[in-house]
């Protein structure tokens, strides 16, 4: 174990920043009893690379850098059975959310997650359609798609700042 | 009021008594000057000499100390030489100098309330000693407002209400039993009623308790004289000759239907359940059973056996009588155990009783139980059978038990090899119960050293999130068990799930220490399920006109000053009905609880100074805001006779607090020991003389932490500007938003009212009534084009005495930089 | 006719026509009417979460605003969108300080969250405003031959605070939705557990592992086939299994059916109309067993 990732003295700054956020509010219920990672499908599966109530522990003990540059935290299936059984109503998935949430704010993007941004600036959808398919669409019997809303969704993306938040050039704070 | 011809001179004050004339009043106003130390601040001459000019006064003292010695002798004198007949004492030693010089004055042939002190030592010279001029002045405003405030007040005399020497105990587990045979041994007579046909509750069913592995049903036995029982600290309660104590009335299979009275003179309706079985009759031979043909699952023991309709439970603890379950006996369609009893002792035709009870006092001692987890859904808990609870595994434990003392897996009955105990199972969960339930740990510890010491191959895990043995003797336990090698995980299982194939369970867990996931088998799961209050508490509460806590056990009024008391006088609650509790804590708490019952009760009567509320019942419009606004119930509706009903105040509950007066739209209630006239009096008087370059501030002071917060700012020499002026309240429940505006049209700037902190008001609810009050006055005040901000609420405690001397400071800065207020 | 506006989402379009194919006709048959609204977005499921919550909430939000404007209850066939929509719609009803914060979002493009509608997802309005009976009784082809491994997976039940769809221990409207049709919902080993789908693109090892699990659970247990109400369970278990093949060496042959196309069969739908094709493990086996 790195001696560095330890302070010496762990700060509740982080701790802080989290429960400001939409859906880390909770964070500070838990008192490690370890539900969440009993029932959690990833920790079941891939335990080593995966547990979410040392996620908690390590964000309450200030390790920002360990949690939002990790790989952990992309882990999360969304399933929300830890959400569901926890016994201080610690919204786990949630938190999850918001510590990636915070995570992509400095940076660190899976690749993945560019597409799917990539896909509803420009069609809305985060899946994009292939014209092909849409063609096809007759042919099953399947009426046309009706156009989406990108306009206005392009509106809501700006007022929430969204664009920013991903395409920031890399380095900089653009 | 003019005299007519012919007709009495008879007034009727607004106590709407029959006043006698008012004989004249003479004030004798005695002032010491603490060994001559505040007479270097204040002016005692001036004083003197202002007092004497006060119209009423008929004699003025000045002294060393008049609480004591000489000086005391000096008030008793005058009162015997009927020179005067009222008192003011300026004293430099609060409140115990109170105490002393009421008992001399009423020795002395004088109604000890017609005596008013106040402190001129922490109230205005030490406080004030940077400005020993406008310290005086402050001084006469104190002695004026004093003198005006007795002036007014009229004798309170002391009554006698019933008080009988009986004793209800409700709840025939522990701590019942041990608070009954307190009272019993005292002297009282007490009537144990227990609901279930026997008793002994959870210790007839647990076996053994912590931290001493003691046989559960071992008491402390009487110490009354019984000739077939030997005098020894304990016994099994079936041998302790418990049942035998001449003023011990036990009443099994029976509920308390109704309550009515007071303190002292309670009538209570119980309502007896038909046994069917004459206990005076039966010998206990069990040839009923051999005859009824009808089998039921044995609740009792888990449901891990069968019973009979006619059934008794062992351990045997008491009344040694079997019972008829009405539910489960098919009565006259079958009759067999009637024939066959050698005793007669049955009898199918029983009916239910009524029985009345006239008791002084009320102790609540009806437990706790376990919280069904079945709504734990993920431990699957009644759907499969090798799930239980602890108090199913003790009965498994139990050499009487259904099991013979042998943990077994229901499901099949085979012996159980693995076990897991789950620890806070709907304990310390926000979904179920937010609380931690106390006892848990020591339970599993308790029950897994027990099967580790009869089965010592028996594999035994503990799963916990925390271990908590925080009791005498009880870290020990936890050594114990680790050295007998049960196993402990630190982690909370999230799921019991069951393999079909083999018949197992396995539970899922993260060992946290590990930090790896596990998969525990079990042949047995042991649910520490949560700790909650009887299923009846909340019937029972409303009976006896008492609260729950937001957990829903018996609120104790406060649990470090008046611990086993409730908010309703003569009734207290104890062991685990208050919360879950230890064997040890509860035997405590139970003989805590005879004290108290008792204690009120053991003179036979129950005098009491009327220092009460009185309601005017002609002004009364019956909005009946008092009786639901009185935090002690002391308020009833009484018909008036003409159709009409009326508030009433129960002498005997009325705790003189004023939090109706405060709460009366009409002002149809008034405090005997503090009129209206006497509050008018008092405001015009503290504001009569300013004497100092700031605006007077009128501070109304609640008697308990704010005054206590105002003593100290004075004791501890803190310093504040003597424009500000206090006036003692009983609680600052009783002022009304026309007091504010009152204050305000006498010469006050500003206005604060000083009271106990929200939730520590010492009569329950004043301080949080004050603060309505507060809220209403600023709105009127902005509605008359008056800043709110002249008035302001504190709310501070004994040791903030600091916090008192700034906010007199602040409020004011605050009134100078907002100007002179002109009321037209 | 009860109507409702239709919510697609993403993938059932941008992948499983075959999905949209059968609910359409099932739905239609049983008499409800879906109507499609113009301007619908992504519904802002967990990728998008995962970026901004705020954001997603807005959209998730400005799409039940246009069901509130065309005065129509909202109807979901992929379950994610219904958590989406549903999360939203609750919290936003249930908060208003979230709503003033979310409406002040949603002015710049003309919207305004008013609460006056209802998410819900297909399976409810099969329970709800068809009725069991009516199910059954237009179940033409019965199913009583075959065994399914149903798979509620997870958006549909928790967080159950929020969702309110079920009871998420011991659910039983899918079991019964498919107990109507004459088929058996079959107890199989960690039923309720996820897919491991929102893995895929980020550790496709693990999400595969998980989906692997579910398959191995459902054939030991022997079901016939797993039905699905999620496009991403679908494709997890469905185009998992060629994956499995080539990683694990395993070959199970557990066709993957939505719920949606047992009805349409069930119905008396013809196969040929589905769009069966879509499907990488063959219906073979299924087909078999439908009359």
């Amino acid at each position: 174990m790195a001696e560095e990732k330890t302070e010496k003295t762990p700060n509740i700054d982080f701790t802080r920043e989290i429960t400001s956020r939409l859906g880390g509010e909770t964070i500070t219920h838990c008192y490690q009893c370890g539900t969440c990672t009993s029932t959690c499908p990833v920790a079941r599966t891939a335990e080593e690379r995966y547990n979410p109530r040392q996620i908690i522990r390590l964000a309450l003990l200030g390790q920002r850098e360990e949690v939002l540059k990790g790989d952990a935290i992309w882990l999360c299936a969304s399933c929300y059975n830890c959400q569901e059984r926890c016994p201080q109503k610690v919204e786990v998935a949630d938190v999850i959310y918001a510590l990636r949430n915070m995570a992509i704010r400095e940076g660190n993007i899976p690749a993945i997650y560019t597409e799917f941004a990539a896909g509803l600036t420009s069609e809305g959808r985060i899946v994009p359609i292939s014209k092909f398919l849409e063609k096809k669409r007759a042919d099953y019997g399947l009426p046309p798609l009706k156009p989406t809303g990108i306009e206005a969704l392009k509106k809501i993306l700006a007022a929430t700042g969204f664009d920013k938040i991903m395409f920031r050039k890399e380095g900089t704070n653009q | 009021m003019t005299a007519r011809r012919g007709s009495s001179k008879q007034s009727r004050g607004k106590s709407g008594r029959r006043m006698k004339k008012m004989e004249e009043v003479k004030v004798g106003v005695f002032l010491s000057d603490c060994g001559g130390q505040i007479a270097k601040i204040l002016d005692f001459e001036a004083l003197t000499n202002f007092v004497k000019g006060v119209e009423g006064v008929a004699l003025v003292a000045r002294g060393s100390e008049f609480w004591r010695g000489e000086g005391l002798k000096t008030i008793v004198n005058a009162i015997k030489a009927k020179r005067v007949n009222r008192v003011v004492v300026a004293e430099a030693v609060p409140k115990i100098s109170e105490v002393a010089i009421a008992k001399a004055v009423e020795e002395a042939g004088l109604n000890p309330y017609l005596v008013e002190v106040i402190d001129l030592k922490n109230h205005c010279a030490w406080p004030h000693r940077d400005t020993p001029k406008e310290a005086t002045e402050k001084a006469k405003a104190m002695l004026l407002a004093a003198i005006e405030k007795v002036k007014l007040q009229e004798p309170i005399e002391k009554a006698e209400f019933p008080a009988v020497k009986s004793v209800l105990v409700i709840g025939g587990g522990l701590a019942g039993m041990q608070a009954a045979e307190d009272l019993a041994d005292m002297g009282f007579q007490v009537y144990l009623v227990e609901k279930e046909p026997f008793l002994g509750g959870l210790a007839a069913k647990a076996v053994r308790f912590f931290p001493t592995d003691d046989c559960a049903v071992c008491i402390q036995s009487p110490t009354t004289d019984l000739k077939t029982v030997a005098q020894t600290s304990r016994k099994c309660v079936y041998r302790s000759g418990f049942s035998e104590i001449p003023n011990l009335k036990v009443l099994t299979n029976a509920k308390v239907v109704e309550v009515e009275g007071g303190p002292g003179n309670y009538h209570v309706v119980v309502e007896q359940k038909p046994r069917y079985v004459d206990e005076a009759k039966c010998v206990a031979c069990d040839l009923c059973t051999t005859v009824c043909p009808v089998e039921v699952p044995d609740e009792y023991n888990a449901k891990l056996t069968k019973r009979k309709a006619i059934y008794i439970n062992r351990p045997l603890v008491y009344p040694p009588a079997y019972a008829i379950d009405a539910k489960a006996c098919k009565f006259h369609e079958c009759a067999k155990c009637v024939a066959i009893c050698p005793t007669k002792a049955i009898n199918l035709n029983q009916k239910p009783e009524q029985i009345t009870l006239n008791v002084g006092s009320i102790i609540v001692a009806t437990g706790f139980r376990e919280y069904d987890p079945n709504v734990i859904k993920e431990y699957h808990y009644g759907e499969y059978p090798d799930v239980v609870t602890h108090l199913e595994l003790a009965r498994m434990l139990d050499a009487f038990g259904p099991t013979g003392g042998v943990p077994i897996r229901p499901s099949d009955g085979k012996p159980a090899k693995r076990i897991v105990f789950v620890q806070c199972v709907g304990s310390r969960d926000r979904r179920w119960n937010p609380y931690c339930s106390s006892i848990c740990c020591m339970i599993s510890l308790k029950h897994a050293t027990m099967i580790k010491e009869a089965f010592p191959d028996t594999d035994v895990t503990i799963c916990y999130i925390d271990i908590r043995t925080t009791g005498r003797e009880h870290e020990y336990y936890y050594e114990k068990a680790r050295e007998m090698g049960v196993k402990f995980v630190k982690g909370r299982p999230s799921e019991i799930v069951h393999d079909p194939a083999t018949n197992t369970l396995v539970v899922e867990v993260e060992d946290e220490l590990l930090r790896r996931l596990l998969e525990l088998e079990a042949d047995l799961v042991v649910l520490a399920t949560a700790m909650v209050p009887s299923e009846d508490a909340k019937e029972l509460a409303q009976i006896l006109g008492i609260e729950l806590d937001h957990d829903g056990f018996f609120k104790e009024y406060n649990a470090k000053l008046r611990p086993t008391e409730t908010k309703r006088r003569g009734i207290f609650i104890c062991g685990g009905a208050v919360f879950p509790k230890d064997a040890p804590t509860t035997s405590l708490h139970a003989h805590s609880a005879a004290v108290k019952a008792a204690k009120f009760l053991m003179n036979g009567k129950i005098t009491k100074a009327l220092k009460v509320a009185v309601v005017n019942q002609d002004y009364c419009g019956n909005c009946q805001f008092c009786p639901v606004t009185c935090p002690y119930g002391a308020i009833t509706l009484e018909p008036k006779g003409d159709g009409h009903f009326a508030a009433k105040v129960s002498e005997l509950i009325c705790e003189g607090c004023g939090v109706c007066v405060g709460t009366c739209p009409v002002g149809a209630i008034e405090l005997r020991h503090l009129k209206p006239s006497q509050i008018t009096a008092q405001i015009k008087a503290l504001l009569s003389v300013n004497g100092t370059s700031k605006p007077l501030v009128l501070a109304f002071s609640c008697s308990e932490c704010g005054h206590a917060a105002v003593d100290s700012s004075g004791m501890a020499m803190m310093s504040y500007p003597a424009n500000v002026r206090v006036l003692r309240v009983p609680c600052t429940g009783v002022i009304q938003v026309q007091h504010i505006l009152e204050a305000f049209k006498a010469g006050a700037q500003g206005v604060m009212v000083v009271g106990c902190k929200p939730d520590g008001c010492h009569y329950e609810v004043g301080s949080q009534k004050a603060k309505q009050k507060v809220e209403l006055a600023k709105a009127l005040l902005g509605a008359y084009g008056i800043e709110p901000e002249r008035l302001e609420m504190f709310n501070l405690v004994f040791i903030e005495g600091d916090k008192f001397a700034e906010a007199a400071k602040t409020m004011t800065e605050k009134v100078e930089r907002l100007g002179f207020l002109q009321l037209a | 006719m009860t109507s409702y506006a239709l919510f697609l989402g993403c993938t059932i379009p941008a992948r499983q026509p075959h999905y949209e194919l059968a609910a359409r006709k099932a739905l239609t048959k049983l008499g409800i009417e879906l109507i499609d609204l113009e301007g619908m977005t992504c519904c802002a499921p967990p990728p998008l979460r995962s970026i901004d919550l705020e954001t997603s909430l807005a959209i998730a939000a400005y799409n039940i605003c246009l069901a509130e404007e065309a005065d129509l209850n909202i109807v979901t066939l992929c379950t994610g969108c219904f958590e989406s929509l549903a999360i939203a719609n609750r919290l936003l009803k249930e908060k208003p300080q979230l709503r003033e914060k979310v409406n002040k979002i949603l002015a710049n493009a003309g919207k305004e969250f008013k609460g006056t509608k209802e998410v819900r997802h297909y399976l409810q309005v099969l329970m709800n405003d068809v009725g069991i009976n009516s199910l059954k009784q237009n179940a033409v082809k019965p199913l009583d031959k075959l065994k399914v491994a149903a798979f509620t997976g997870c958006h549909l039940l928790r967080p159950s605070e929020l969702l309110r769809f079920d009871d998420p221990e011991r659910p039983r409207i899918f079991d019964t939705l498919i107990e109507a049709l004459g088929a058996k919902s079959i107890p199989y080993k960690n039923k309720l557990r996820c897919c491991g789908g929102l893995l895929r693109g980020y550790a496709d090892d693990i999400a595969l592992a998980i989906a692997r699990d579910k398959i191995v659970n459902a054939h030991n247990a022997g079901a016939d086939c797993i039905s699905t109400l999620c496009p991403f369970c679908f494709l997890t278990l469905d185009l998992g299994q060629m994956l499995i093949k080539t990683t694990y060496k395993e070959e199970y042959n557990m066709p993957i059916i939505h719920y949606a196309e047992l009805l349409s069969l069930s119905l008396g739908v013809e196969p040929k109309e589905l769009a069966l094709d879509f499907h990488k493990v063959k219906l073979d086996k299924v087909l078999e067993k439908i009359s």
